[in-house]
């Protein structure tokens, strides 16, 4: 994807999420987006085909997504607008949104061994003292980093890890 | 040198003590596109203009495009090893290059790193390449010559140190030799009066920049000289901070209150290479498909030639920028621009080349804007009138071509024009004392050629300089140590050219 596609996928999403007045409402809305999105991912290739009429698609969506209405009608100007294509983009972008709206933050901790449960909410609590949000972490192992852990949170890489020392005191001794 | 183990140990031990162990934080985005050295980043949202940030793999790059969502930068070595998602960090650091006068004698590219195979190089000093340029007050006019052995430009386009003289003209007309042999003349200059000398490859062939080492390491000029390399296989980004990085390192030495003398070899390439990197960060072209800031780019770069005050240490930094032109086109967009931005030009023409005039300079078109104040009053007396003379020759001898009979003072002026073109002539590699240069150039103005027929000329010159280096090396050193043209040093020059005129003897 490119960054004007990025640009539009953002000016979208950001459209999609004022439409809701609360914070429980962005979250249906967000949700109702996002299951419609994973329902038509089956049909991608229907939906994305220029041989299949607007119509045609519009009737599958109206047919498969009753449910959803809010999601129907936003997929359908997307579909007027040729920009179907953005709709996954779109997704995870108003999900960015309402975890905004939500204050939290999400974190990716690697650490070299997996760790424990009690570790894990240590860490969690230490980052949203850190950055005065609700962390949702995912937790990853990568026995490369030799020990310590790395987290990437809010634009930011916070690296203890053993490997990146080392790489350090590899360069210091080398000058 | 014997290695001691345990020195080296006790050096490693003290560094793994003195070891920071803190942990690092930085601002991080990913890589959402690459390709053709240009990559684009989701995040890094407070990076700067111009900021180094580290794409990993030892790969670096330069933060250029700050938009709404990304960040575009350009990559500072190949792109194959960066793929889409990688993590790319801030340094918080402007790209600067580490310096030192360890670097005389050596080859190396534009971030610092040695090309010659001569092992690290001791720096003691990191300077940033793209700084503002001194200004007014830390200035003082241009007023020492810089002597660059080549008679046709000593005497009528005279460049002073700090002044930025532009070389130009198309392909193969002899650019880069002047430049070459301005930098070997250093080594007949004293050495504390020697300019430290760069040169700055910019797009050029690896073989070309060999060819220029190997030169420059045959006369013994490698021992004041520093070749920063950024050759035509290197990314269009490591050819665009090329120049600046020279100019750092040029000013490294200036501000130390010693002379420099830089050579662009050439700013056209330089151009180009950030018109290629301009489009693809999808800056809008302009003229020529050139960005809108082209001007800025080498303004801001020459701009940095300057004579320091005296308050400063009195340090200079003389430019001689190389454009090439497409087929004599000096109206073209970056010839206008970079001859707008200088303090004269060396104008150099194909047909005169052609023609066996060599250096092949079009006395015309050449000029120096404020080398005059700058040049040696003794060569300022013999070749005052020079230009002037040559200018008058070149348009009788125009006349003469359609047959019309000229009257003796014309014939005379066409004779004397003919034998001044002919001594003006000058091999590759040969610079010339300025206390020679003068010589010569006194017996050519003061019609002691005249009897001379013009394929002599140049026999005569060496002839001549044979003999009073020779014979009569007071001369040559009485002309070397004079401020001005005395009437007893005159009367020396005069008599050693009487004293010739038994001892040549004509074809």
């Amino acid at each position: 994807m490119n960054s004007s596609q990025r640009i539009a996928a953002a000016r979208y999403a950001a459209t999609y999420d004022g439409l809701s007045t609360s914070v429980q409402q962005a979250e249906q809305n967000a949700r109702q987006l996002e299951t419609a999105a994973r329902i038509l991912s089956g049909v991608r290739a229907q939906m994305q085909s220029p041989r299949v009429p607007l119509m045609h698609k519009k009737l599958i969506i109206q047919e498969t997504l009753k449910e959803y209405p809010q999601a129907v009608r936003f997929i359908c100007v997307l579909l007027d607008a040729k920009r179907y294509v953005l709709l996954d983009e779109i997704c995870a972008q108003v999900q960015t949104l309402l975890d905004d709206r939500k204050g939290i933050s999400r974190a990716v901790i690697t650490s070299a061994q997996i760790l424990s449960q009690t570790q894990q909410t240590a860490a969690q609590k230490a980052l949203s003292a850190r950055y005065g949000k609700t962390i949702e972490a995912i937790f990853k192992q990568d026995k490369s980093l030799l020990g310590g852990l790395t987290v990437v949170c809010s634009g930011e890489l916070i690296d203890g890890s053993i490997k990146h020392q080392l790489e350090k005191l590899q360069q210091e001794i080398s000058k | 040198m014997a290695i001691r183990p345990e020195e080296i140990t006790k050096i490693i031990k003290e560094k793994i003590e003195h070891f920071d162990t803190s942990i690092d934080v930085n601002e991080v985005g990913s890589v959402i596109q690459v390709g053709d050295g240009i990559a684009r980043v989701h995040g890094l949202n407070n990076v700067k203009s111009s900021e180094l940030v580290d794409f990993g793999h030892g790969i670096k790059g330069m933060a250029l495009n700050l938009e709404y969502d990304n960040v575009g930068c350009v990559l500072m070595g190949p792109d194959h090893n960066v793929q889409e998602g990688d993590t790319v960090k801030r340094t918080g650091e402007v790209i600067s290059i580490s310096v030192g006068s360890d670097m005389i004698g050596r080859v190396v590219d534009p971030l610092g790193n040695p090309l010659d195979g001569k092992g690290t190089i001791k720096t003691d000093k990191v300077m940033p390449l793209d700084i503002v340029a001194p200004g007014i007050i830390d200035r003082q006019p241009v007023k020492q010559p810089l002597q660059t052995g080549i008679k046709a430009i000593d005497a009528m386009v005279p460049i002073g140190k700090g002044q930025r003289e532009l070389i130009i003209g198309d392909r193969q007309t002899g650019k880069t030799a002047i430049a070459i042999d301005a930098i070997i003349n250093q080594k007949n200059i004293p050495v504390d009066e020697r300019c430290i000398c760069i040169y700055v490859a910019v797009g050029q062939k690896q073989s070309t920049v060999a060819q220029v080492v190997k030169t420059l390491t045959d006369f013994g000029a490698m021992d004041y000289t520093i070749v920063v390399s950024a050759t035509a296989s290197d990314p269009a980004s490591l050819l665009y901070i090329a120049p600046y990085a020279g100019c750092a390192i040029g000013e490294y030495f200036m501000w130390q209150g010693k002379d420099v003398l830089i050579v662009y070899d050439d700013l056209s390439k330089h151009a180009q290479a950030y018109r290629e990197m301009s489009l693809l960060l999808r800056r809008p072209p302009g003229r020529e498909a050139y960005p809108g800031d082209v001007f800025y780019l080498h303004s801001r770069l020459l701009e940095r030639a300057c004579k320091l005050s005296k308050e400063n240490g009195g340090g200079s930094l003389t430019a001689l920028p190389i454009i090439e032109t497409q087929a004599n086109d000096v109206s073209a967009y970056i010839p206008t621009n970079v001859i707008s931005i200088t303090d004269g030009q060396i104008y150099l023409e194909s047909n005169l080349f052609l023609s066996g005039i060599k250096p092949a300079i079009n006395v015309g078109l050449s000029v120096s804007r404020v080398g005059g104040s700058a040049q040696r009053k003794t060569m300022r007396k013999v070749a005052g009138t020079l230009r002037i003379d040559l200018s008058q020759y070149q348009e009788l001898a125009g006349f003469a071509q359609f047959g019309s009979e000229l009257d003796k003072e014309s014939q005379r002026q066409i004779a004397r024009g003919k034998r001044m073109t002919e001594l003006l002539k000058q091999n590759q590699y040969a610079p010339l004392k300025v206390s020679e240069e003068v010589l010569v150039l006194y017996a050519g103005t003061h019609g002691y050629l005249d009897n001379i027929e013009v394929p002599d000329v140049l026999r005569y010159e060496k002839e001549l300089l044979a003999y009073v280096r020779a014979e009569r090396q007071d001369v040559l050193d009485a002309l070397n140590n004079a401020a001005e043209l005395t009437k007893e040093v005159e009367e020396k020059v005069v008599q050693v050219l009487e004293d010739f005129k038994t001892v040549f003897k004509p074809a």
